[in-house]
């Protein structure tokens, strides 16, 4: 499986000049969110660590970075698995720290690729108070219960930029409340029905 | 100055002189009096006025004198004998206050549940959408299998609607299932 090219995989042996197996770990971790393989401060550090120069430390982040991401998408959890996508040529011992320190990684940042995918404006917090209606402009003496529910989204865009929070407010009346209870109550069923399945 | 149940306001003169006037429709008015209506009202009136040969303009300026006390009945949570009462203090013969009292007493429960219905709500929820399904698959992990649930709340913001859109995991839900259900109980302690 030779997607990463021959010249990758001579860039991911410059990590042999690292001084320690936790410098080549911190520079493996730095390297996987998604825009540090063209981070110019993240390939000076790693061309001071390693003593090379700037454009070798970008082709050293660039490789491991598909490295560390095709296992994440092919969901690879062994050695086994890992040890074959590199060269027979290549150093063993590199390689199978490389390997140990992908999988080590591999469970957060699969986890992080969840909660960070695609998707609408996420449920982050919710309020609600129950108040009750003494008068109007219609009925000068009136007892309604009525509900008032808050929430707050927040929208992660994938590609740049920072998360936006926005609030919305309602007021529910009794048979709304209980309509709405009824239908989340369905959609309860429903999933308790699919997971026994 | 009569003492009247429905409303503390003098009344203009006109008023009592409508009301004695309604002594001389020979046809009883079957008519529900909702206080937000008044279009639908009008335009029965009309109809009413030519199948009995009199004219709608002062049928409907006496009409709206009328109508005062039925607002102000309601406003004030009346019985019917009080608005009885207030029929006779204005001059409307013994007849028709009383047809027009049982007529209230009837449908006097519809008429404040409609004056309820009509009361402000800020923001009110009027519709809820929910999907829920299974992500199979994304750029960065080629098989995945965890559950989401989408809901699409309309809420009514003046006269237009608004969509709100959202997306749960599986705590979340049963989490906001549970406050929704404590909310509930809440309300169904004043009921």
């Amino acid at each position: 499986m030779a997607f990463l090219t021959e010249d990758q995989f001579t860039a991911l042996q410059l990590l042999l000049k690292a001084p320690s197996k936790d410098a080549v770990r911190q520079i493996c971790t730095e390297s996987y969110p998604a825009g540090a393989s063209k981070s110019q401060s993240i390939a000076e550090k790693t061309a001071n660590a390693l003593s090379v120069s700037n454009s070798e430390a970008m082709q050293l982040l660039t490789a491991f970075h598909m490295l560390s991401h095709h296992v994440v998408y092919q969901n690879l959890t062994s050695p086994e698995q890992i040890l074959p996508i590199f060269p027979e040529s290549f150093h063993s011992n590199l390689k199978n720290l490389i390997t140990k320190i992908i999988l080590e990684n591999s469970v957060t940042w699969r986890n992080e690729a969840l909660s960070s995918q695609i998707s609408l404006p996420k449920l982050v917090d919710l309020e609600w108070r129950v108040d009750m209606k003494t008068a109007s402009d219609s009925l000068s003496r009136m007892a309604v219960p009525t509900c008032l529910l808050q929430m707050k989204l927040q929208d992660t865009p994938c590609i740049s930029g920072g998360p936006s929070e926005s609030t919305v407010t309602m007021e529910l009346s009794k048979e709304t409340l209980d309509t709405m209870i009824d239908g989340l109550g369905r959609i309860r069923d429903q999933l308790s029905a699919v997971a026994r399945k | 100055m009569l003492q009247l149940h429905f409303t503390n306001d003098t009344l203009p003169d006109n008023v009592s002189t409508d009301f004695q006037n309604l002594n001389k429709l020979s046809e009883q008015l079957h008519i529900v009096l909702l206080p937000h209506q008044s279009e639908r009202f009008l335009r029965q009136l009309t109809e009413f006025a030519g199948e009995n040969g009199m004219s709608a303009g002062p049928l409907r300026a006496l009409m709206k004198s009328v109508l005062l006390l039925p607002h102000g009945a309601l406003k004030r949570n009346l019985t019917a004998e009080q608005v009885k009462a207030d029929l006779l203090s204005l001059g409307l013969n013994e007849d028709k206050a009383r047809h027009f009292s049982d007529q209230w007493r009837i449908h006097y429960p519809v008429l404040s549940r409609l004056a309820v219905g009509q009361t402000l709500m800020v923001n009110q929820l009027v519709d809820m959408e929910w999907k829920f399904g299974v992500t199979v698959g994304t750029s960065e992990l080629q098989k995945t299998g965890n559950i989401f649930l989408q809901l699409k709340l309309v809420i009514r913001k003046g006269n237009t609607t608004e969509n709100v859109y959202m997306e749960l995991t599986l705590p979340q839900f049963y989490n906001f299932l549970h406050e929704m259900e404590r909310a509930k109980a809440s309300m169904d302690c004043f009921s």
